[in-house]
């Protein structure tokens, strides 16, 4: 088992990477034929991705969330996911390069530092720590999601706006389709962010003699949840939307990823595993 | 192939003289006899607004095409026409035309798809008229393959290249459903009344007209099932619509910055994609810097149809290798004509002998031995004639090998005297007198 998960943490970047080019290629050609078999490509990824996590899971007894690259891992297989049934969807294929790219990056990192951890602090083991870790981090990558549409959703209304018709201009979704994917991503990755949360608040005290709610990483992931639901909130009340809405999404990407560095780099608390 | 043309188009001759030289559907059913009767076994004639064609398999061997020319001028007379103003095609080269302008290629719009239908139009005119033989037929079957393939494995006619439908490809950049949208046209004149029908096209949900004259106004929304919006209200109207696009000719601006930013006060800040395809122009373009309000003028969307027009041409050599592969077919279909009636005649030759030899024995043996005796020398005569069919064929078809097949088929045809009346292959001999008998 340990040489299966050897080699498909070799494979894996390789077989991101290839999906990335075949996207890109798309993207650049417009090849009808590409259409249907870069999915193809995808799908294959994401189930040898599937195998690799269930294959970590079994052989170290422990969800992959005890360091760094295992979340890494997690967090590239949650971003090609989310986009992949996002593509399912709606049907808008042309953005999936500016994603599985995310997911490349994270997985090529993780592969290069991971390490085969047999021994790891019992709390780690815990299911319920599992599925609070990992619905936030499929929360996150939501977020990543939407701020990648948003990216897109400004690059396609600038292009518009300043009259250059470019490949942007050719190959991305309308902005009202761009604008619906970020704000749907927002509102996917703000009910896995809360459902995380919600487990977090629950069994946290339990867990740990000295939780407090002044721990950094809570109240900087209390500030995130805020800011997209804010956006939820603008846009079932007030009826926001457009380009505001892209806006807000962004500097809420922009906070969870100060937060996220601030946290592991400054922060000390009980909430540090790595 | 005897097949001859002439052309006057866009290339070829300016617009007044390709505007007097076009015939009507009356004139073409008027002219389609005189040809049959004087120069032409087959044919038809194009006539668009942009080309008038004649083609057709001549009566003669060698038809000078400028009997042709004449033959048009004298019943459609025009001032300052010259024969260089046509172009002449025989043969190959009439083919290649003929597929060219099928394909979009010749056209003015690269890749207007509109030709073929008109083409598909005239070969139907001609076989309503039974003026279409089985070459033309098989002309027009190709020209139309190669129109459709065109359109299918190529991207020969993609994109907008007219402002008008630029105007639109811009709409569906910024919108993703139109049917939920509502788009306001000023002004129905051409270009009005183009985008106007291109959004219909694309379902837009709603669509309402605003022209000074009423009359035309409500022609135009009668056209794209539309609503008026009276002129004098228009600014009253404009917060309600998600689409504008002005194509007047008034020589002032309709719309003015307050006019739009008052109008996005009154939409809450909701996206506007304002088409100013108006010369000179009906909108001030200083609206384009508030936000959510894409404004685009005539320039900015030739950029556009700049972009797909060069697109297009750099299609050009993939639709010529279709129809290079469409004239290697017809000309095999073609070669191989000549070599057919070769082939009918031996294979007929063969078989009377057959018959009559079987006649012969035919109430002398049992009729289970002879029906056995049939079916055998039937076979045999198939396994004998097969290969020299098939050889013969192939050297028609290919194309390249022609002259052998003529050849092959005059040996064929020599050896079994296939030219001067059969006599069954019952072999001759002299009589003490000198005449002739066959062997009983």
């Amino acid at each position: 088992m340990i040489s299966a998960i050897q080699t498909l943490n070799i494979l894996l970047p390789i077989l991101y990477g290839i999906t990335f080019a075949v996207y890109l290629y798309d993207f650049v050609k417009d090849t009808r034929s590409m259409s249907d078999s870069k999915r193809i490509f995808l799908f294959l990824t994401l189930m040898i991705h599937i195998f690799y996590l269930l294959a970590r899971t079994i052989e170290f007894d422990h969800t992959p969330i005890t360091n760094k690259f295992e979340i890494f891992t997690l967090l590239a297989f949650s971003i090609s996911f989310s986009y992949f049934v996002l593509e399912l969807l709606t049907d808008v294929r042309g953005t999936g390069l500016f994603i599985i790219l995310f997911s490349f990056i994270f997985q090529l990192i993780s592969s290069l530092f991971i390490e085969d951890l047999f021994e790891v602090a019992e709390v780690l083991r815990n299911r319920l720590l599992g599925l609070h870790v990992v619905s936030s981090m499929l929360g996150y990558s939501g977020f990543t999601l939407a701020a990648v549409y948003g990216i897109l959703y400004l690059m396609l209304y600038n292009e518009i706006k300043m009259n250059k018709f470019g490949l942007i201009f050719k190959r991305l979704p309308s902005l009202e389709t761009l604008y619906k994917l970020c704000f749907y991503s927002v509102l996917i990755g703000f009910v896995l962010l809360t459902f995380g949360v919600v487990i977090g608040v629950i069994w946290l005290p339990s867990a740990f003699p000295n939780f407090s709610y002044s721990d950094p990483k809570l109240i900087t992931t209390g500030i995130v949840w805020l800011i997209f639901g804010f956006i939820v909130a603008a846009k079932f009340i007030a009826n926001w939307h457009g380009k505001i809405v892209v806006n807000i999404a962004l500097f809420g990407y922009l906070v969870m990823i100060l937060s996220i560095v601030f946290t592991i780099i400054f922060a000390n608390s009980f909430h540090s595993f790595y | 192939m005897n097949l001859v043309g002439i052309s006057i188009n866009h290339k070829t001759a300016p617009i007044e003289l390709r505007e007097a030289l076009h015939l009507s559907q009356d004139e073409i059913i008027d002219l389609i006899p005189k040809l049959k009767k004087d120069l032409f076994e087959d044919g038809f004639i194009l006539s668009t607004c942009n080309r008038t064609e004649i083609f057709g398999t001549s009566k003669k061997s060698l038809l000078n095409h400028r009997e042709l020319e004449e033959f048009i001028i004298s019943h459609k007379p025009v001032k300052g026409i010259q024969p260089d103003h046509f172009t002449k095609y025989f043969s190959c080269a009439a083919v290649k035309h003929i597929f060219s302008v099928a394909s979009g290629i010749d056209s003015l719009i690269i890749g207007d798809s509109q030709i073929l239908g008109q083409l598909k139009d005239a070969f139907q005119k001609s076989e309503d008229m039974h003026f279409s033989g089985s070459i033309i037929k098989r002309v027009f079957d190709s020209a139309v393959r190669v129109g459709k393939r065109a359109i299918k494995e190529t991207l020969i006619g993609e994109g907008a290249v007219t402002v008008s439908y630029a105007a639109v490809q811009v709409v569906e950049k910024v919108y993703s459903n139109l049917d939920k949208k509502s788009a306001l046209i000023i002004g129905a004149g051409e270009t009005g009344e183009l985008a106007a029908i291109h959004l219909n096209d694309k379902g837009i949900g709603k669509i309402s007209i605003a022209n000074r004259t009423l009359e035309k106004a409500e022609l135009l929304a009668n056209k794209v099932h539309g609503e008026i919006i009276p002129f004098d209200q228009l600014k009253d109207h404009l917060y309600n619509f998600d689409i504008i696009i002005s194509a007047t000719s008034a020589p002032d601006l309709i719309l003015t910055h307050d006019d739009i930013k008052s109008m996005m006060k009154k939409r809450k800040g909701n996206t506007c994609v304002i088409m100013d395809i108006a010369i000179p122009r009906d909108v001030d373009n200083k609206v384009s810097e508030l936000p959510n309000v894409f404004y685009h003028d005539i320039d900015s969307l030739k950029i556009i149809v700049d972009q797909n027009m060069r697109k297009r041409k750099s299609e050009i050599p993939k639709v010529e290798s279709i129809i290079l592969e469409e004239m290697t077919n017809l000309f095999s279909w073609y070669n191989a004509l000549d070599v057919v009636p070769t082939i009918k005649s031996v294979r007929e030759f063969f078989d009377e002998i057959r018959s009559d030899e079987l006649n012969k024995i035919k109430h002398k043996i049992s009729k289970e031995d002879y029906e056995k005796l049939e079916d055998m020398t039937r076979r045999m005569m198939g396994r004998i004639l097969h290969n020299p069919t098939i050889k013969l064929r192939e050297l028609a078809e290919s194309g390249t090998h022609t002259q052998e097949a003529v050849i092959h088929a005059l040996i064929l045809k020599e050896l079994f005297n296939l030219e001067h009346g059969r006599n069954n292959g019952s072999p001759l001999y002299n009589d003490n007198n000198g005449d002739k008998f066959e062997e009983k």
